[in-house]
């Protein structure tokens, strides 16, 4: 487990991360939101023992993260960068050679031949990475920082400039890496992503503005309206439901009510429909994207 | 600190190195010169103009540092300026190297790549040892294998007895000790400029002053004002030696990772 304990970290005056807290645990993918100069890759920098915090403390695994300890953290850390960062006039294979050495893995080859086949890297494998496309040059940072099988992942942007099918390897690949146990922290600023791939979702911007599970970040900016579709024509319905909701509309092809808490009253409201003989398709609350919050957050 | 690391890091470099051949040019290009100068001055002129070496008076007299009364007095200050002109092959690997030494760690980061090698276990000492090493071994390699050729030059072009007067202890201490410490020393003082700059322009700059005193030892041997001994160059090597550690240990110490991730651009 990776945990940042009210990280501070200030640049002169300037507070980039202020107070910051969370956990990350094994098996778990938390994605890190913000905008441009929000703190992600300060976060990030000071997680992996790169930059020291002004203050507050980095843990992992109950190890606090000091001076004396950052080399052996280090090595149980896959940190994928920025920018790739890759040594243009060696190969894809002399590169991740070299890092398998640096981490001390007791059979480099077969690190290397386990990672370029995950990544389909293999005919890669013996080409300078100056030869490589964005796409590829990505692949191969993202197989150096997974070569030695880290308990923990940082990753940022890791799936920036890629192609779709790329990406879906990629967050194919970091669903594996959960599973194994892995503690992975993805900063990104796509959103869909965040939602596809973590089970929580922390929005920065210099302080931690909110923690949650999608789902319970989208609750957060509920509307309280409930959206129901049924077979048929929907005007036949809208006298039963305005039992619950005077003021219930139709809005194109659903039924639309307000209700003080949808979940609760969603049962009973289906339960009138069908005593009604209407048929059911759908009832759900209405909920806002994950991008609507995350706006909704940003104005704060 | 582990070797295995200190290994890794030092294969890169020359791999990365080996196809950067161009980066090695001016050594090769530096040593040619001083294989090819010494020879020229000591040997063709003397040939070509028919004067001998022995008949000035003033080499003569400044040629009595080397000893070796028992050669004839040509020989004596082809000798001498043999001995002089080894110094040139001791400059070769620090004015070559320096310049990959100034380029270590700036390099790094506007390439961009250090901030993925300071994420792996890697301390800042092996890191450093290994730049300095990185950048050392194959200018010194060069040098050494014109130093070789310049010792067969001399058993055949020089006078007679001269050959036999080079190979000495003091040489041997020049070429396998001296020589190497200062290197050393040189390459580890642009490493820490090279980690408190953050231009690889400013870095050579700076890189150059380092190479002055050293410019500045040359030419006193070369007046004659500056002759080592063999115990005075033994204790030399020592002295850089235990310099070069020192070194080592400031360049650690004010490696500040910190700063050279967020403040360099």
């Amino acid at each position: 487990m990776i945990s940042a304990q009210r990280l501070t970290r200030r640049f002169g005056a300037r507070a980039v991360v202020d107070d910051v807290s969370f956990e990350v645990s094994r098996g778990e993918i938390v994605a890190l939101l913000g905008p441009n100069g929000a703190g992600k890759t300060t976060t990030l920098r000071m997680l992996a023992g790169l930059i020291v915090p002004t203050s507050g403390a980095v843990v992992i695994d109950g190890v606090a993260l000091t001076h004396a300890t950052a080399a052996t953290l280090r090595a149980r850390i896959g940190f994928l960068t920025e920018s790739p960062g890759l040594w243009d006039r060696l190969t894809v294979r002399e590169n991740l050679s070299t890092y398998a050495k640096l981490y001390g893995l007791a059979h480099p080859d077969n690190a290397i031949d386990r990672v370029t086949e995950m990544f389909q890297l293999k005919q890669q494998a013996s080409l300078r990475t100056a030869e490589l496309s964005k796409g590829m040059r990505q692949k191969v940072a993202l197989a150096r920082a997974l070569m030695h099988e880290p308990a923990m992942l940082l990753l940022d942007e890791p799936t920036s400039g890629l192609d779709p099918e790329i990406t879906r390897g990629v967050r194919h690949l970091l669903d594996e890496r959960r599973a194994a146990g892995s503690a992975i922290l993805v900063s990104t600023h796509n959103l869909d992503e965040a939602e596809r791939l973590a089970d929580r979702v922390a929005v920065l911007h210099e302080r931690l503005l909110a923690i949650d599970r999608p789902a319970a970040l989208r609750r957060r900016l509920t509307t309280g309206r409930l959206i129901v579709r049924v077979t048929g024509d929907p005007s036949k319905s809208l006298k039963t439901i305005r039992r619950f909701d005077a003021a219930a509309a139709i809005e194109g092809a659903t039924l639309v009510l307000r209700v003080a808490d949808a979940e609760q009253q969603a049962p009973a409201i289906v339960a009138a429909l069908v005593a009604a003989g209407a048929g059911v398709i759908e009832v759900r609350p209405e909920m806002p994207a994950l991008e609507d919050v995350y706006l909704h957050l940003m104005k704060k | 600190m582990t070797t295995t690391r200190i290994r890794a890091l030092m294969a890169k470099e020359f791999l990365d190195l080996s196809r950067n051949r161009l980066a090695l040019v001016p050594v090769g290009l530096i040593t040619i010169l001083s294989l090819v100068m010494p020879f020229i001055i000591a040997v063709a002129i003397p040939y070509w103009t028919g004067e001998e070496l022995g008949s000035d008076s003033d080499l003569l007299k400044v040629s009595g540092v080397v000893g070796h009364a028992a050669l004839t007095p040509s020989a004596r200050v082809q000798l001498f300026l043999f001995q002089q002109f080894l110094l040139l092959f001791l400059m070769t690997p620090i004015t070559g190297a320096m310049a990959l030494a100034s380029h270590a760690v700036v390099g790094e980061k506007q390439a961009r790549t250090l901030e993925p090698l300071l994420a792996t276990p890697v301390t800042t000492g092996e890191l450093l040892v290994a730049k300095v090493l990185g950048s050392l071994l194959p200018t010194l390699v060069i040098s050494l294998a014109g130093v070789a050729l310049y010792l067969a030059g001399i058993t055949t072009m020089a006078a007679p007895g001269v050959a036999a007067s080079m190979l000495n202890v003091r040489t041997a201490l020049l070429v396998a000790f001296v020589g190497p410490a200062a290197a050393l020393v040189s390459l580890q003082a642009a490493i820490i400029i090279s980690s408190r700059v953050n231009d690889a322009r400013t870095a050579q700059q700076f890189g150059v002053l380092i190479i002055i005193p050293l410019a500045a030892v040359l030419v006193a041997q070369f007046t004659g004002s500056l002759w080592l001994s063999s115990t005075t160059l033994g204790l030399l090597g020592l002295g850089l030696a235990v310099l070069w550690l020192l070194l080592l240990l400031v360049s650690v110490a004010i490696f500040d990772r910190d700063s050279i991730l967020v403040k360099w651009r």
